[in-house]
């Protein structure tokens, strides 16, 4: 590899990128979805919009309704017009809850017969189903223990004392924007890298690449080092977001996040000039990248789900794909901090490093420098 | 009219002919559709729960049975607090429970007793589900007398099934990135190589060409629908529809028109098929997000709130939900359908203006 053809073909390719204002795509992309997304996803439902229908309107009733009324996560309103005008409603998606108390609950639960509350919720959107399925129940398994402390005396009760670990607030944030960044540092790189070298075939330059006596890689690193270098120090745009704007606490230690950050990169890049690389028009590159980075970043990136939840197809997909490996560090360093000294993370650094060397050896192989 | 279908056949065939475009769009519609259906799960499966036992053993093992699959993997026994500590710090275990010596004899003498449980609480959302079925276990130990049944009715998607919502959120999105993208880049192809100026002189209405352009890859995306919903939804994961296909078909069409807006919106802005790539996500996802599909939009900001209003992905999300799970009958999904296109002929008439300038 000769420096001085590199250098001056860097020099070339990164005047076009800075001349093509796409400079500022470069980094308003991957702060905006950051933000946006980090502002915007809650995997926790606040204030779900519940309707009670108290028949009973007794005193354990209305007990159990201020239970409701003082949780955060229901926004209760007390239906007053029947049941079938409140089961309208939640078809029509203005409400999402209703729960309905039946008459002489307080009689039935003083005698020790079985009485049965009636909840209805709206799970086209399961995920808020089950959650606010679990909500409810966990209002009334509340409200058990305290009717049952009065009618039961002293029975023998468990009571759970949790310490949650990293995250001691469940803040949604401190789960979703490291994730995020993983996501961020897959699709923005892969999307500038994927057009670099089709972009020259479709409108024919690549004949001079052909021609000259540059080799191939040289002529990769000529790609890739300029986008390289823009999108380094995004790394530390997005570590600024995380930390200053979300609060994301960092236990870890930063030299580690960079290093790995900076292998990330590589890979994000190869997969973008891989793709490059396979393709004939900008348009299929464009729709490949979108679809191979996209979907299964946000998919396996652990935002949504553990890996170790999913089953089938989906489980070695997530295997598959780099960002399981780097968000695992990620989170490492932003809430755990154990860096190093756990041989997971060194194995997946291993298993990153490993992946981007085969990914740069594979795109040098399918580079073809002559006319196809 | 002729010109029209002319040009709607020209675009097909140069879609059809670019065997590498047509074979990712096909992927898109099925696979990736499948994929995400199948295997995405964000009800909590196989937690890893691991304990320590210094109690004795009958209460902790009893408790311990109430662990079972699919939610929970089988409960692993650490020698010491260390290891399980460590093993939480890996995150090979999610749940770590600590049953201390005397957790079993208060108990039995009817005293309050107190487990400890060490919770990862890096995915938040499976901790808490993990936390609110341990209360409700211990509720289980303490309340056996406690007469009170909670019956649960889970209205429009009986079992929660997330494979046919996955799915077709899937879709939606695929919808929206294709229909924006393929069209931005059929305009922008022709303004990198020129000829699009060459179009715009040509004795022929302007407008017809822009519109037969974009309605091409409408078709395109629409066929994609039909295959995917055909295939995947209906085929593999069998889902049952409540409402009426047709209506799904008329919204989605409605919609991918909206796509072909922006996209034109897109192109006009756009010099080569770098910046189409660059612009399309930077003004997608803000709509995606916007629209409900990841966090329901009355749990939004105030004004962001406001502002999905804008995003029509949201009317179609919605409308297709009604339609697939809701059932709701054609006359009473007029918001959607007034939604869609209420925001879709502004999109497309400021994209077509756009796009129709000469200079």
């Amino acid at each position: 590899m000769k420096l001085g053809v590199v250098k001056a073909y860097v020099l070339k390719e990164l005047t076009e990128i800075i001349r093509s204002r796409l400079i500022i795509m470069v980094y308003l992309m991957p702060t905006m979805v950051l933000v946006l997304f980090g502002y915007g996803i809650r995997m926790e439902v606040t204030g779900a919009r519940t309707l009670i229908i108290d028949n009973d309107q007794s005193h354990y009733s209305q007990l159990l309704v201020s239970k409701f009324e003082h949780s955060k996560y229901f926004d209760v309103t007390i239906e007053k017009r029947g049941e079938a005008k409140a089961l309208d409603e939640i078809h029509k998606a203005k409400n999402d809850i209703l729960i309905i108390i039946p008459e002489s609950f307080e009689k039935r639960l003083l005698h020790g017969q079985t009485t049965q509350i009636g909840v209805f919720l709206d799970a086209a959107f399961p995920t808020r189903g089950s959650t606010m399925e679990s909500y409810v129940k966990g209002v009334v398994l509340d409200a058990a223990g305290q009717m049952l402390e009065r009618l039961a005396g002293n029975a023998p009760t468990i009571s759970i004392n949790q310490r949650t670990l990293f995250n001691q607030a469940m803040r949604d944030e401190d789960a979703i924007v490291p994730g995020l960044i993983g996501l961020v540092m897959l699709i923005a790189p892969a999307i500038l890298a994927a057009l670099l070298i089709v972009k020259e075939k479709e409108r024919g330059t690549i004949f001079n690449f052909y021609a000259s006596p540059v080799s191939k890689s040289e002529f990769i690193a000529a790609k890739l080092i300029p986008v390289f270098l823009l999108h380094s120090i995004n790394i530390f745009i997005l570590f600024l977001w995380a930390t200053y704007l979300f609060e994301v606490p960092f236990r870890g230690s930063f030299l580690l996040y960079w290093l790995t950050s900076e292998l990330y990169l590589v890979i994000s890049l190869s997969i973008g000039m891989l793709i490059s690389i396979i393709t004939r028009t900008q348009i299929v590159a464009v729709v490949l990248t979108v679809i191979v980075t996209i979907i299964p970043g946000f998919l396996y990136s652990g935002i949504l789900m553990p890996i170790s939840s999913m089953v089938g197809v989906s489980r070695y997909e997530a295997h598959i794909f780099p960002v399981m490996y780097y968000n695992h560090i990620l989170y490492d360093v932003f809430l755990v901090g154990e860096g190093l000294a756990s041989s997971k993370t060194v194995t997946y650094i291993f298993i990153l490093a490993l992946y981007a060397f085969s990914m740069l050896t594979l795109g040098s192989f399918l580079l073809k420098k002559e006319l196809r | 009219m002729k010109i029209f279908w002319a040009v709607v056949g020209k675009e097909l065939l140069s879609f059809i002919r670019s065997w590498q475009l047509v074979f990712v769009v096909l992927y898109a519609f099925s696979f990736e559709v499948y994929i995400a259906g199948s295997g995405i799960e964000l009800k909590p499966r196989n937690i890893a729960v691991g304990y320590i036992d210094a109690s004795g053993g009958g209460l902790s093992q009893k408790f311990l049975s109430y662990f079972h699959a699919p939610e929970f993997l089988e409960p692993i026994l650490f020698e010491s607090q260390e290891k399980l500590s460590q093993a939480v710090f890996d995150k090979e275990i999610m749940v770590g429970l600590v049953f201390d010596d005397t957790f079993e004899q208060n108990f039995r003498k009817n005293h309050a007793t107190t487990l400890h449980v060490l919770l990862d609480a890096t995915a938040a959302s499976q901790a808490f589900t993990a936390l609110s079925y341990l209360q409700n276990i211990a509720i289980n130990f303490t309340a056996r007398t406690f007469p009170v049944e909670l019956v649960t009715h889970k209205l429009f998607n009986e079992n929660a099934d997330n494979h046919t919502f996955m799915a077709l959120t899937e879709l939606l999105s695929i919808v929206t990135l294709l229909s924006v993208i393929l069209t931005a880049v059929v305009f922008v192809k022709e303004k990198e190589e020129g000829t699009w100026d060459i179009m715009l002189l040509m004795p022929v209405n302007a407008k017809i060409i822009i519109l037969a352009k974009s309605f091409s890859q409408v078709i395109i995306v629409m066929v994609g629908i039909v295959i995917s919903v055909g295939f995947v939804i209906f085929g593999v994961f069998d889902t049952p529809i409540n409402g009426s296909f047709f209506a799904f078909l008329l919204l989605s069409f409605l919609y991918a028109f909206t796509g072909a807006g922006i996209g034109l919106f897109i192109a006009a802005i756009a010099k080569d098929v770098m910046q189409v790539a660059q612009l399309s996500i930077v003004i997608m996802l803000p709509l995606i997000f916007l629209s409900g599909a990841w966090t329901p939009i009355y749990a939004m900001h105030p004004w962001l709130q406001t502002f999905s209003l804008i995003s029509p992905l949201r009317y179609y999300i919605e409308g297709t939900e009604s339609i697939f799970f809701r059932g709701t009958p054609f006359l009473e999904l007029y918001p959607y359908f007034l939604g869609v296109t209420l925001v879709g002929s502004v999109v497309y008439a400021i994209g077509f203006r756009k796009i129709g300038r000469l200079f």
